[in-house]
């Protein structure tokens, strides 16, 4: 039983009403949003709270994930944490500082990340054009993954994967859109504006994962803590990327759920337009909330508990020692 | 070479003011060493997950809802949460009697621990309040005998290095922890 994201994208203001969130719109409207049945917040618009808003969404573990002009992800505000373990973090920064440890479970993310890339050239190959030796390429790179010994080792091969899986994309979308190449920040085309949104999304529900958990979002392995952003939320999406992003990008384009006037392109490059995003959204969430089979857990799993379960597999994998599942696509 | 039991090692730790047992132990953690011991590992050594599920609610909604007035709730040491009945009995309230022995052993943990530790005799009474049932339990040669082998079998299990190996029991899907167990 999971709970559901909810998303405003309205201008106006968050507050408390008692025990429940109030939401009072630019244009006039007051909605109440029971606060119990959120999993995470995700304000759209221009939204403004008091403490006492934030003081509920804490109370009830509820994270926000801010998105500023144009939908760019701003940042999060995670209530304190209701999963505080020393001994855990301890732990991740031990794994994270051993060479060895570190590389164990890099091998992992990425094997699981160019795992579930072959899986979607797979099942286009042959709908969308031949594929075949991009499928046996990714093969071989997820067997060479475990033979890197370094960091950047890994993540050269992780690279080269990712490149040619890029690569088939033209393939794979209908026309007018075309990837030609992956450029964010800003997004040069439709694509990938359209990719970098959803990896947006991706990535946050990859923090309200891990916040469930004591593990420290910042402390990545095949990320360096460095780069200013929660890398084990980086490390965590790489793997459920071509899951949830990417076949929903296919997807949306060539059913036209998605078109090119929902797109708008400044001087900034090319954006989402509000309907746009909408459209986006509501897709994403509803695979969200789509269920596979788990051969471990025996019973129907959401694809947002499988990333929940792939955090804590990671947990336990770093306080016993018992192997980390990154999740591979196996349905 | 020191031969002491752990048992009573045990206790002579809980009962010196000046000092405290490595490994302190719950009524949780000797209902979990007879529902599962990989259960009790993970708890033991802090390893938890997200408590939102509705069985813990229900469990402390029957609790806090049952026999409001005929009983008074005490903390003792900080760790053991005891009610008890106007009649003087230790009572523990559980929501379903599908795992009896667990909640069976607690009672006793309770009772050998006030016997042990405070030199308070007490019998108990385990009720199930939505099934309409109660029933009495006392430490006796026998049950002294298993609540110790608990307390013996608890610190083994929490003092392990890695937690003991997955086992499939019937009750696993209604666990709290199977997401991280299983994974």
């Amino acid at each position: 039983m999971t709970k559901a994201n909810h998303h405003i994208f309205a201008d106006g203001e968050l507050s408390r009403k008692e025990g429940t969130l109030r939401i009072d719109t630019l244009e006039g409207e007051t909605k109440y949003l029971p606060v119990e049945s959120i999993d995470a917040l995700y304000l759209h618009g221009q939204i403004s709270f008091n403490t006492r808003a934030l003081g509920l969404l804490n109370k009830h573990g509820v994270p926000v994930h801010i998105f500023g002009w144009k939908d760019y992800y701003r940042g999060s505000y995670l209530p304190k944490r209701s999963q505080l373990s020393g001994n855990t973090v301890v732990e991740q920064v031990r794994a994270y500082d051993n060479t060895e440890r570190r590389l164990r479970i890099g091998h992992r993310i990425i094997e699981a990340s160019i795992h579930n890339m072959r899986a979607n050239l797979q099942y286009y190959s042959g709908r969308r054009g031949d594929f075949d030796s991009v499928v046996e390429t990714l093969r071989e790179l997820k067997t060479a993954v475990s033979d890197t010994q370094r960091i950047d080792e890994l993540r050269a091969v992780e690279g080269d994967a990712r490149k040619r899986y890029y690569d088939c994309f033209d393939s794979i979308l209908e026309a007018p859109f075309r990837l030609a190449k992956r450029e964010y920040n800003p997004p040069s085309n439709e694509t990938n504006a359209l990719i970098s949104f959803l990896n947006g999304m991706v990535y946050t529900s990859c923090v309200s994962a891990i916040r469930k958990t004591a593990l420290d979002p910042t402390v990545g392995f095949v990320h360096e803590p460095g780069e200013r952003r929660f890398t084990l939320s980086l490390d965590i999406a790489d793997i459920f990327k071509p899951i949830l992003a990417d076949r929903l990008v296919f997807r949306l384009v060539n059913r036209k759920q998605i078109t090119t006037d929902d797109f708008e392109t400044e001087l900034a490059g090319c954006l989402l337009t509000e309907q746009g995003r909408l459209t986006v959204l509501e897709e994403f969430e509803r695979s969200l909330d789509q269920t596979v089979q788990h051969p471990r857990l025996k019973r129907k799993v959401s694809f947002k508990t499988l990333i929940q379960t792939d955090v804590y597999s990671l947990k336990k994998h770093l306080l016993t020692g018992e192997p980390y599942h990154a999740t591979e696509k196996w349905w | 070479m020191s031969s002491t039991d752990v048992v009573e090692e045990y206790v002579q730790d809980e009962r010196d003011p000046s000092r405290s047992p490595n490994v302190p132990i719950t009524g949780l953690m000797v209902q979990y060493y007879h529902v599962c011991k990989r259960e009790l590992w993970f708890m033991a050594n802090g390893i938890d997950i997200d408590r939102e599920t509705t069985n813990i609610q229900r469990g402390t909604h029957v609790d806090e809802t049952s026999y409001g007035t005929s009983r008074r709730s005490f903390m003792i040491d900080n760790r053991i949460q005891l009610d008890i009945l106007d009649s003087g009995d230790v009572m523990e309230v559980k929501v379903s009697s599908a795992l009896e022995k667990p909640a069976r052993m607690q009672l006793l943990f309770y009772l050998w621990y006030l016997r042990e530790i405070h030199d308070i005799d007490k019998d108990g009474v385990l009720a199930y309040p939505t099934e309409r049932k109660r029933e009495s339990v006392v430490l006796d040669e026998t049950t002294t005998a298993e609540v110790e082998s608990t307390v013996r079998g608890v610190l083994d299990v929490v003092g392990r290095d890695s937690p003991p190996q997955l086992e499939k029991k019937p009750y696993c899907g209604t666990c709290l922890y199977q997401d991280l167990c299983w994974m």
